[in-house]
């Protein structure tokens, strides 16, 4: 009887000194709108001196309890499928006063930088924490391919550049068979009055330029490529 | 200089695209998972329904391996898991209950009682105890209030502080501690609806044991009885103690004497034991008696006892006058051929046996012997080409009732070949390969099929002409037999290929080599292989090692050659198995090709802390490390490591040559006391150390992971914090060179040819450190046929669950400090180097997938260049392939068969629509040019 009397002091003794940290995830929309969704392989690790790693499982709240923390320098780290969470500095030392209690606190941390480099402060504690961690970002694992999309396709200006010019060969001889034969007679003598009048009204420069235009219009490749100028057939 | 050129776009093609990644359409179609939970045992094995007010139940089971899970009897798919062992070689007693009609199940392992939502799997609450867990009980007890809320919990403990205690089954508070004094081991607790029982273990002066009853008042915790069991001389060991009975209206405990012979009862609570003799039946002894009953306590108070000789077995059903403790024999279950399984339902307060037998699944009442259902079993020959027939181990049973009659019988089975299996009325429904979460060794083997291809093509390449030119045309002719078989499956292959199925046929026609055996040697003594492209189908499973109960064997496997598996055990020459049927090839390799120890390969020994490498009978080389620092590991290069260039081209083609030496080493020491780490790249001819480095500060705890592969290694650590250092976990690579000057080969240039033993020229290493966000517990690398393809480092994540593919761009050493990378290294694809290296998820083999407790990851070339298989094993089996410098040599799911199709169409349709234009165009001229 004496001896579980002893054994229940030195357990009431040790949960009295053991600073106990309690992490929770609130629920953060957009990004966890409901923190009952994380699944049950959601785990928090608190990774203290060589040897010091403790892991324990999410619970059905949707915290973590770490109980009977030493006096150290832990990093906390929640892991989870789908999410990610920044990681924390917790510190759990004596009580100023020098008192049997424990002072215990936690910051954000920042990997790869020193370890006295802290973020801003989660909270502090006597004897006991409780901290709220939100998710930063959600995981995406899949690459998508960059696949044909027909929107994008007809939005390219090559293909647009072409689709008016279809629609101007095809289309514009539709047009003009569907006027009638007193407008479209019209339109003709004015083309041909156009094409006649150049002889006369033309500078000698305009000759020119339309030349040129000609020049252009006519342009033979194949024989271009054959080495051929198109002036008259000398090649170089 | 062309081929450089090439290789620089080649690089720079590659580094464009930086992120190899998982493609959201192949995702779950390459890769492969068997989310295992390990051997089922039989006591912590029940179907339960997670929600009291459902119908719907789940299978619930705490594996040997320490992988408490609930599976869904629909599909068989994993509802939820929770490794509760880290690591599996402590063999602990393991406990899970639940509570009737209440939504969680308590586990009990090692020290630690918890409770977990049946649902989800989330952890309701735990409590460490002070000694090991000698049982784990739920109260069952009726306290006249219908309470809401959990039942309470019963834990015994043993060790030093050995006590009963009684947790709340709403907090996990303890709500009252009765100590167990003196030497006698706890052993069970057992409650009936009033009472509650601890049993433990009395040592006599002669070496028996005696059974110790003591009762406890459940609400108070008090001792209000105890008393001896007269066992006198019969329990010499505590395995012949059949069972302790639980939560039943009045639980009973069962013994034999050390020849089976003697079937003993006793009713807890009562002082009387019953006896009854077991009939011999015929020739054999009984070499095993268990107990079925029911652990409801509102049950009926029948249970089953199941005899088990080497060649059959048998049962009989008892039952227990609750108001006199007294127990009649109802009737018996006739003998049958082979092993069976016995598994116990309740409905109502009806209690009811199913039993499996090598044919047959029946089920019959308690009360009487008529045979409510009978199905014979159907398909459930697990590997059809293997000739043992798998026998049942033990089964859990759910009984449906329509009309007064059975509607329906789930029964899940554990077969020797390690499945388990679940007969819906004595057809499978669905069978998962437990065994596999046991894999201690795996390879990756090329079919039989292949490699008679290679020979015949070999034969013709070495014979004189007119020979081969007839043997080609007896192939061809031999061919044409497959004609029709093929001209058959055509138009199903065309619609596959169109409808993005997978076209991949079966074993034998692969061009790509993806359809490559992969045996996994399990801890049992067994070989399972399957294709690595169709995984869903076992090729075979059979037995190779014949191990005693706790014998253990250390198998290495190895596919000499196509077709092949060797397996062999420690100090053995090993046994050729068929890679495709899994039939033995020789007992024993013929004389002439056995491998002597020769006296040309080089040992390797820990010894007295430090590496010694013997040559046949000298010592060739010692390596001790320093400061009283103990070898952690060592990883050589792979023996099959091709390499496609000696020389790295730079961003202005000139070459960086790789320091490249077959027989190179990476060590890992370590020294707890300083808590510092060495690692060493040594040449393991010479002994000579290439490139060291210590690291103070390391948590030797933490998994240390190294790899070696071409001229670069890699390895990971977990730093301790101080002020002006950061902590977690670092990942180091580093890379050998001849000489850092680009165009040179340092002292090697000069000379013809290169021994180990002899060379002066020692490599420049180039390292970078990263920051990581997680521990790597182990690594490996991609392998692909030629080495040209770009490498991934492969890291198993243990607290993600994840195996990641790290891309060696990323790792570069090269990556340039404190400056943007000039215009030549961005040929080269070197970004910056950032000390913080994240793990991309796309980076994640795995996706959305977790795999747990993977122990190691083996890889092998596709006979495509671009791809690596993977093949990932420990409690979980994953698998997947992978192309680091994506998939340049075959269509991908990236090519659209459809849009090249209709591109082609609307070319056609074009060219129709436009040539008359054309036509009338060109005749136009014509006559305008006349």
């Amino acid at each position: 009887m004496h001896s579980q009397w002893r054994i229940l002091f030195l357990l009431l003794a040790s949960i009295a000194n053991a600073a106990r940290l309690t992490v929770s995830i609130p629920a953060s929309p957009p990004l966890l709108a409901n923190p009952a969704t994380l699944p049950s392989s959601t785990h928090a690790v608190l990774i203290g001196p060589a040897g010091v790693h403790y892991d324990v499982p999410i619970r059905k709240d949707s915290t973590f309890a770490f109980g009977d923390l030493a006096e150290a320098s832990y990093l906390l780290t929640i892991y989870s499928r789908d999410y990610f969470f920044p990681s924390l500095r917790v510190d759990v030392g004596a009580a100023a006063d020098g008192s049997q209690h424990q002072t215990i606190q936690a910051w954000q941390t920042f990997r790869g930088n020193e370890w006295n480099n802290k973020g801003p402060a989660y909270g502090q504690g006597r004897d006991e924490l409780k901290v709220q961690v939100q998710p930063t970002s959600k995981k995406d694992f899949y690459q998508s391919r960059g696949g044909f999309d027909i929107l994008g396709f007809l939005k390219n200006p090559m293909i647009l550049m072409g689709l008016v010019s279809v629609v101007f060969i095809f289309g514009l001889p539709k047009l003009m068979d569907m006027l009638d034969p007193e407008m479209k007679a019209e339109i003709e003598e004015m083309q041909r009055g156009k094409r006649a009048a150049p002889a006369e009204l033309q500078s000698e420069r305009d000759r020119a330029t339309s030349e040129a235009v000609n020049a252009v219009q006519n342009f033979d490749i194949a024989s271009w490529l054959a080495g051929r100028s198109s002036g008259g057939g000398g090649s170089k | 200089m062309w081929l450089h050129s090439l290789q620089v776009i080649f690089a720079a093609a590659c580094f464009v695209r930086l992120s190899a990644a998982v493609f959201a359409d192949e995702a779950w179609n390459v890769d492969y998972h068997y989310a295992l939970l390990g051997e089922p045992k039989e006591e912590t094995t029940f179907f339960h329904q997670p929600n009291p007010s459902s119908k719907a139940s789940l299978i619930y089971s705490l594996s040997e391996q320490g992988v408490l899970g609930a599976i869904n009897p629909r599909d068989g798919s994993v509802v939820w898991r929770q490794p509760l062992l880290r690591d599996d070689t402590a063999q602990n007693a393991s406990f899970l209950r639940a509570g009737e009609d209440r939504d969680v199940v308590v586990s009990g392992l090692g020290r630690q009682v918890a409770a977990w939502n049946a649902a989800d799997g989330r952890l309701e609450w735990d409590l460490i105890v002070d000694g090991d867990l000698a049982d784990v009980e739920i109260l069952a007890l009726d306290e006249g209030t219908p309470t809401t809320g959990a039942k309470d919990v019963i834990a015994l403990s043993g060790g030093e502080h050995a006590a009963v205690r009684r947790i709340d089954g709403a907090t996990g508070a303890v709500k009252w501690r009765h100590p167990l004094d003196g030497p006698d081991v706890p052993y069970q607790v057992s409650a009936s609806a009033t009472e509650l029982y601890a049993i433990a273990l009395h040592k006599t002066m002669l070496g028996y044991y005696k059974l110790k009853v003591i009762s406890l008042d459940p609400v108070t915790g008090r001792k209000t009885d105890e008393h001896m069991l007269s066992s006198e001389s019969e329990l010499t060991t505590t395995d012949t103690i059949v069972s302790v009975g639980a939560n039943s209206a009045s639980p009973i405990i069962a013994w034999t004497d050390s020849a089976a012979s003697v079937l003993k009862l006793n009713v807890l609570g009562t002082s009387g034991v019953s006896s009854f003799n077991i009939d011999k039946h015929g020739e054999g002894a009984v070499r095993r008696v268990r107990m079925h009953a029911p652990r409801h306590s509102n049950a009926l108070a029948h249970f089953l006892v199941h005899y088990e000789s080497d060649t059959a077995h048998w049962a009989e059903v008892f039952h227990i006058d609750v108001r006199n403790g007294k127990v009649e024999k109802a009737y018996s279950l006739p003998k049958a051929a082979g092993r069976g399984a016995f598994s116990t339902s309740v409905i109502d307060a009806n209690v009811y046996f199913t039993r499996v037998t090598q044919t047959e699944v029946v089920t019959v009442a308690s009360a009487s012997h008529g045979i409510l259902s009978r199905w014979s079993l159907q398909g459930a020959r697990v590997a059809d080409n293997s000739n043992s027939t798998p026998e049942p181990i033990h089964a859990v049973s759910e009984v449906s009732f329509k009309d007064n009659a059975v509607s329906a019988v789930r029964t899940a089975l554990y077969t020797s070949t390690g499945d388990w299996i679940l007969l819906r009325n004595g057809s499978p429904a669905w069978t998962r390969p437990e065994i596999l979460a046991t894999t201690i060794a795996a390879t990756f083997a090329a079919p039989a099929e292949a490699e008679a291809l290679v020979k015949q093509l070999q034969a013709e390449a070495h014979s004189n002409p007119v020979q081969a030119y007839s043997h080609r045309l007896q192939r061809h002719i031999a061919d044409l037999k497959l004609l029709p078989a093929i001209l058959s499956s055509l138009p199903q292959r065309i619609i596959d290929a169109f409808f993005g199925n997978s076209a991949e046929g079966g074993i034998g026609h692969d061009g790509f080599g993806f359809h490559q055996i992969i045996a996994c040697a399990t801890k049992s003594g067994r070989v399972v292989a399957f294709d690595a492209a169709s995984p869903t189908k076992i090729l075979w499973n059979r037995q190779v090692a014949d191990l005693q109960p706790g014998q253990s064997w250390q198998p290495s496997l190895y596919s000499p050659r196509g077709g092949v598996i060797v397996v062999r055990s420690r100090a053995d020459i090993g046994v050729e198995y068929s890679a495709t049927d899994g039939e033995l090839l020789a007992s024993t390799l013929p004389v002439a090709e056995r491998e002597v120890p020769s006296s040309k390969a080089m040992q390797y020994t820990i010894r007295s802390g430090g590496l010694e490498a013997t040559l046949g009978e000298r010592s060739a080389w010692h390596f001790v490390p320093a400061n009283g620092e103990t070898v952690i590991s060592l990883v050589p290069r792979p023996i099959n490591d091709p390499v496609a260039s000696i020389g790295k081209v730079l961003g202005d083609r000139r070459v960086l040559y790789k320091y490249l030496d077959p027989n190179l080493a990476l060590l890992v020491t370590g020294r707890n006391a300083s808590r510092t780490a060495s690692f060493y790249v040594l040449n393991t001819v010479s002994g000579a150390v290439i490139h060291s480095s210590m690291h103070t500060g390391v948590d030797l705890d933490a998994p240390i992971s190294s790899m070696m592969s071409e001229n670069w290694f890699a390895y990971s650590f977990t730093a301790e914090a101080s002020d002006d250092s950061p902590k977690g976990h670092q990942l180091v690579v580093g890379e050998l060179f001849e000489s850092l000057v680009p165009n040179d080969r340092g002292l090697l240039s000069a000379k013809a040819n290169y021994s180990s033993l002899e060379s002066g020229a020692e490599p420049f290493s180039l390292v970078h450190t990263y920051q990581i966000p997680e521990r790597i517990s182990k690594m490996a690398v991609t392998r692909t046929r030629q080495g040209i393809t770009s490498r991934q480092l492969l890291a198993v994540l243990p607290d993600s669950n994840a195996l990641v593919g790290i891309p060696y761009g990323v790792l570069d050493p090269r990556r340039p400090v404190h400056r943007d990378p000039t215009k030549d290294e961005q040929m080269e694809g070197l970004v910056k180097y950032t000390p913080v290296l994240d793990f991309d998820p796309k980076w994640y083999l795995n996706h959305q997938r977790e795999v747990v407790g993977i122990k190691d990851v083996e890889t092998s070339p596709a006979l495509i260049e671009s791809t690596s298989l993977v093949f990932a094993y420990g409690l979980d089996i994953f698998g997947t392939r992978l192309s680091p410098s994506f998939s340049f040599d075959i269509l991908g799911k990236d090519f659209n068969k459809f849009q090249m199709l209709a591109t082609v169409a609307a070319l056609a349709v074009a060219t129709f629509v436009v040539a008359p234009l054309v036509m009338r165009k060109q005749v136009d001229q014509r006559w305008k040019l006349l």
